[in-house]
């Protein structure tokens, strides 16, 4: 917390002085207020961030693999930590449509959120797999090579040949593929919510929107298997 | 999540694969037909004794919960789980294990599809904070929401529970006892463990307030 500007009276002197001594009398306040402020951590502390980790493993899963809540609740590990972070932001600022995930993110400090999108990116369980396998060919195929004839460029282009994202793309390798399914189908429903404040969601919303729900599903299933 | 043993693959020595196919079709039919008529509805009977006549649950000595329109994988794992011991409760356990696979299911299908209004009772002045940490969570304590994987309107999924309409005293009882009560094993571990953080985590009244939440849903 900051400490509280006074603002200086324009009346008279009387009220000028007052106010002076007044501002002297917080401004003392305000640095025992910044002084305890230093005595914080800049970094959010081990115990901490193994607490807020494991809160977001009772929903994301076990090592953070994802789960089948009501809803399928997305892998996390192994993610992209600009993306994380990216998509913590989007939350935060509604312009991702989640309430679930308003009230996690809007919680966080910068310092957690550091912490905890290194965790994140370096646990590695297996995927948590499911979907149907037959499906797998025709996913790679699209995955690698992409749609030409629907404009759909091959997602390996910018997530990478094995899927594992890079800087602000996101890691696929392993996602649930329900959850993958979801997010494509309704990309534009929870993505890019504020027009006033477009974001890296639109480079996906012509690719979301071109892709068939069959093709959704075979890609999804491809992906949800890769290592 | 653990590993359901699936009872149908046994087949007697001595037979065909074949010959025990078509003798366990005209059995299971055999039996899902006096199982409908007869068995079952005693067995149902049974039931409602104890969690009520709809199955809406009742407060015997201790609360016993509704069962009714209960996910069919959560009642299927709860009656494994106290044959097994994983969850402790005796007479659950006298109730369980003499119950055949397909009774389980058939019991757990008709469970499922009754929809008795709540019974209620719980303080109503406790609803709304429930709500808030039910829809919400309470990110600075780390308390995930619930809606999370219960569902908005506590519905549940597969092997997820329902929590709507559930004894505002039997939700209580769980939450605050649940590493007492579930999980027993260590050496087999279950699917109680999800929860174990979360009850771990949430003090005496917001269990109450979420208790008395859940409690009034429908």
């Amino acid at each position: 917390m900051e400490a509280r500007q006074i603002k200086n009276s324009a009346h008279g002197a009387t009220t000028r002085t007052v106010a002076q001594l007044g501002f002297a009398l917080l401004l003392s306040f305000g640095i025992g207020v910044a002084h305890a402020q230093d005595t914080h951590p800049a970094s959010a502390s081990a115990k901490d961030v193994q607490a807020k980790l494991a809160y977001c493993e009772v929903c994301h899963g076990v090592s953070a693999q994802g789960f089948r809540g009501y809803y399928p609740i997305p892998r996390l590990a192994g993610q992209q930590p600009q993306y994380l972070e990216n998509q913590l932001q989007a939350f935060v600022e509604h312009r991702r449509t989640n309430n679930i995930m308003f009230n996690v993110g809007h919680d966080l400090s910068p310092a957690m959120i550091t912490a905890l999108v290194t965790d994140f990116h370096e646990l590695n369980p297996k995927p948590l797999g499911g979907a149907p396998k037959d499906l797998i060919p025709v996913g790679k195929k699209i995955f690698d090579e992409g749609i030409p004839a629907a404009n759909v460029p091959a997602c390996s282009s910018c997530h990478g040949p094995d899927g594992k994202g890079n800087g602000p793309f996101p890691r696929l390798a392993g996602q649930l593929n329900d959850y993958t399914i979801s997010k494509l189908v309704n990309w534009t429903k929870e993505r890019g919510q504020n027009p006033a404040s477009p974001d890296t969601s639109a480079i996906m919303a012509p690719i979301a929107h071109s892709l068939t729900k069959p093709q959704i599903e075979a890609v999804a299933a491809y992906l949800s298997y890769l290592e | 999540m653990i590993l359901v043993r699936d009872w149908r693959r046994r087949t007697p020595k001595g037979l065909g694969l074949q010959t025990t196919i078509v003798a366990a079709v005209f059995v299971i039919a055999g039996h899902a037909n006096a199982m409908e008529t007869t068995a079952l509805q005693a067995k149902i009977g049974y039931c409602q004794d104890c969690h009520g006549s709809s199955a809406q649950g009742y407060r015997g000595y201790l609360p016993i919960p509704r069962l009714a329109g209960q996910q069919t994988g959560y009642i299927e794992n709860q009656l494994r789980a106290f044959i097994e011991h994983r969850r402790t409760n005796n007479i659950m356990f006298n109730v369980a294990h003499t119950l055949s696979p397909a009774m389980i299911s058939a019991l757990a299908a008709h469970f499922r599809d009754l929809n008795p209004p709540p019974i209620g009772g719980a303080p109503r002045e406790l609803v709304a904070a429930g709500e808030k940490i039910f829809q919400d969570g309470v990110p600075d304590a780390n308390i995930a929401a619930c809606a999370a994987c219960h569902g908005p309107q506590a519905s549940g999924t597969g092997q997820i529970p329902r929590l709507a309409g559930q004894l505002y005293p039997y939700v209580i009882k769980e939450l605050m006892n649940w590493g007492k009560e579930r999980g027993q094993n260590p050496t087999v571990p279950d699917t109680s463990a999800i929860m174990s953080p979360v009850a771990h985590s949430l003090s005496r009244s917001q269990i109450e307030a979420v208790a008395a939440y859940v409690s009034y849903l429908k």
